[in-house]
């Protein structure tokens, strides 16, 4: 009865040793998924796993009071604005506190800010600050003294009634300054090294519907007035690639294009696919909570061409690559180490993503799994060109997930080039690529009639003969039937 | 069933005047082998839309049900019908419903034939041959579309004008049914449910 007993329980504490384990595997607070071809989700191992929570306690500078931006300058110090207690927090790489800039001398006497809500710095450790409610950029040097201020831009394209409220702020390498700035409609504004405003890039368009114009058609001169007004939409925010490439997101209510790549001209090159979204989920729900498209509020550029979303709707990060490829998508909304609730800026250090949540207060920190670090290499090789490198990566990649179309189309392509095209074509097939697939298949076929000509040609030949000798036996029958006559 | 009743949408294919003239007055139709022709449609159509070669078929695999294609192309040659002969009974049309019925299975013959070698050939084309496809299906579609209005013409006796407009009345026709029978189908279901709900009262309080 006791050995019995002892065998017993020894096997449910295996059952649960081994449910652990298998609840280990998906410890993380969210779900990790991405859209197939056919715009279905399916779920996929985590890409990033939370690996810490940094509140204003933790780094030993009292409470946050919701934090609007977070930038991770090039030297590796991390810089959070602390919007409600007015101050920025200037972090080193390792989370330890370095200063805090709360003010600077302005013409000799001290000055403060007032509600900032966003912070740039350049290569050479210039600080620029978007100081909001005091409606002006302040620009400081590393130590801290006043380079200098943009406030108040004067011309024609601005209204008299405009107030100049910066709300995020970039620069490029050569000192141009680009702001998004409150209610501010026709676009990010641009500032010359010299603080004069210089114009506007990237307006978007507005895109009325044909049903919509003949709604309008058709209603009275009242009803047209309490209509919504076809405005375009603001950005929320930017960032800088290095090679001075500005990205830029805004909410998008069709859920259509949230993020744009804006060339140095102010136009939009962002590739896109064809039918494809830049705007987060494909789908949502139309009523109760988490509703609507994905608000996308932040951006961050990543080199390689590939290129991180913050969504604040559902608290989802969406990642796409330079070709507009959705590589992965995670993140979720809540009060677990690793969830949001209001998240408002999101930044990247080597492998890690780290998000400001400005309802919680806190940094939170992602590291990569092994299948989001397979992913970065993989595309950032396709980026490169270097196809070949990328296969290795792309047949791990599937290992952990037999779903990702990218693989497959990366290893039909070096196959392709090694000339097994059949294999080729299997792999095209199964990442969705018919481009490739068909030069694939067009080798496949020429290979296939080279390798059978001569059958063909016999073949085309005994029918010939076939219809020959039958043409002739026909015609000498007539011809007996006609000397029998 | 005689092989000539068979035999005669082929002759239609080439004679459609002579041949629709035939089917309403010398009685050379068969409802019968019209609703075949309907229903070869509709599986063709399915089998295209599931077997269309890669480079051709954008489709999405799990939307694909044939049952349910085959008893669409069914419904909508039916209702197509039906429509068509409650509008030209009251514009003077000499068809009778077994003409119409037929007129619209017959001009389908051309996508049948034509359907499944497209979708057979497609597994043998690259990106750039894929006009070949298109066209093909694209012709037969015409073919279709010019049948189906000579047909309605002959059988009608109408003028080609007064068949168009007959057309658009039909499609309004269409409307008019599907929403009658959406209508008929909630108020089924109101009485159903209000059964329901007297049974389980009976039930629960006796």
């Amino acid at each position: 009865m006791k050995r019995k007993l002892l065998f017993i329980s020894v096997g449910i504490l295996m059952m649960t040793a081994l449910c652990i384990r298998s609840f280990a595997v998906s410890s993380v607070p969210y779900h990790t998924y991405n859209y197939d071809y056919w715009k279905s989700v399916y779920y996929t191992p985590a890409a990033y796993v939370p690996t810490g929570t940094y509140s204003g306690e933790d780094l030993g500078t009292g409470l946050f009071s919701s934090p609007q931006d977070i930038f991770v300058a090039d030297d590796g110090r991390i810089y959070v604005v602390d919007t409600g207690n007015n101050r920025i927090i200037v972090l080193d790489g390792d989370m330890r506190i370095e200063r805090i800039v709360d003010g600077f001398l302005n013409n000799g006497a001290p000055d403060s800010f007032k509600s900032p809500s966003g912070v740039y710095v350049t290569e050479n450790s210039e600080l620029y600050i978007a100081d909001t409610d005091n409606l002006r950029i302040v620009a400081l040097d590393e130590g801290g003294s006043l380079l200098k201020i943009i406030q108040d831009p004067k011309s024609e394209v601005l209204g008299d009634g405009f107030v100049f409220a910066p709300l995020k702020v970039v620069v490029d390498y050569a000192g141009r300054v680009y702001v998004v700035a409150k209610n501010m409609f026709q676009g990010i504004m641009a500032f010359d090294e010299n603080a004069n405003f210089t114009g506007f890039i990237g307006t978007i368009k507005v895109n009325i519907s044909v049903t919509e114009k003949i709604w309008r058609v058709l209603s009275t001169k009242v009803q047209r007035e309490r209509q919504i007004q076809f405005i375009p939409t603001e950005f929320t925010n930017v960032d800088m690639a290095p090679d001075g490439f500005v990205y830029a997101t805004n909410y998008d209510p069709k859920g259509e294009q949230s993020v744009r790549r804006l060339n140095p001209k102010g136009q939009d090159v962002i590739q896109k696919k064809h039918e494809g979204s830049l705007s987060g989920d494909l789908y949502w729900r139309l009523g109760r909570e988490y509703a609507g498209p994905s608000r996308i509020v932040d951006v961050a550029y990543r080199g390689n061409g590939i290129y991180t979303l913050l969504d604040t709707t559902r608290g989802r990060i969406f990642t796409y690559d330079h070709e507009g490829n959705l590589l992965y998508i995670f993140g979720g909304k809540g009060s677990q180490d690793g969830t949001f609730k209001n998240p408002t800026a999101i930044e990247v250090k080597d492998d890690k993503i780290m998000v400001l949540d400005a309802s919680r207060g806190k940094i939170m920190v992602f590291s990569e799994t092994q299948y989001g670090s397979l992913i970065n290499r993989a595309t950032a090789l396709r980026y490169d060109g270097d196809e070949a490198s990328a296969v290795a990566l792309w047949q791990q990649v599937l290992k952990l997930d037999s779903n990702f179309e990218l693989a497959y189309s990366g290893i039909g392509k070096s196959l392709l080039a090694a000339g097994e095209n059949k294999k080729a074509m299997e792999h095209f097939k199964l990442g969705m690529d018919r481009e490739y697939y068909s030069i694939a298949y067009k080798r496949y076929r020429d290979d296939l009639l080279k390798e059978n000509l001569e059958y063909l040609l016999s073949l085309a030949m005994i029918l010939f003969l076939a219809f020959w000798i039958g043409k002739a036996s026909r015609k000498s029958k007539q011809k007996e039937e006609l000397y029998v006559e | 069933m005689n092989k000539d009743k068979i035999l005669f949408p082929f002759y239609i294919l080439s004679h459609p005047f002579d041949g629709f003239y035939e089917v309403r007055h010398r009685g050379r139709g068969s409802v019968a082998v019209a609703l075949v022709l309907v229903f070869l449609f509709g599986l063709s159509y399915s089998i295209a839309r599931g077997y269309a070669g890669f480079v051709v078929n954008d489709i999405n695999p799990r939307t694909v049900n044939s049952v349910l294609e085959v008893l669409g192309v069914m419904l909508a040659a039916i209702l197509f019908a039906v429509a068509n002969w409650s509008i030209t009974c009251l514009m003077e049309g000499e068809g009778r419903f077994k003409d119409i019925l037929t007129v619209t299975g017959y001009s389908m013959l051309p996508m049948v034939l034509t359907f499944i070698p497209a979708t057979i050939l497609s597994w043998f084309i690259a990106a750039d041959e894929e006009a070949i496809y298109h066209l093909i299906n694209d012709v037969s579609v015409v073919f279709f579309v010019v049948l189906l209005v000579i047909g309605i013409m002959t059988v009608h006796g109408y003028s080609f004008s007064k068949t168009l407009l007959t057309f658009v009345l039909t499609f309004v026709s269409i409307m008019i049914i599907i929403f009658i029978v959406l209508l008929l189908i909630y108020l089924v279901n109101q009485v159903y449910l209000f059964l329901e709900g007297v049974y389980t009262e009976l039930i629960l309080r006796v």
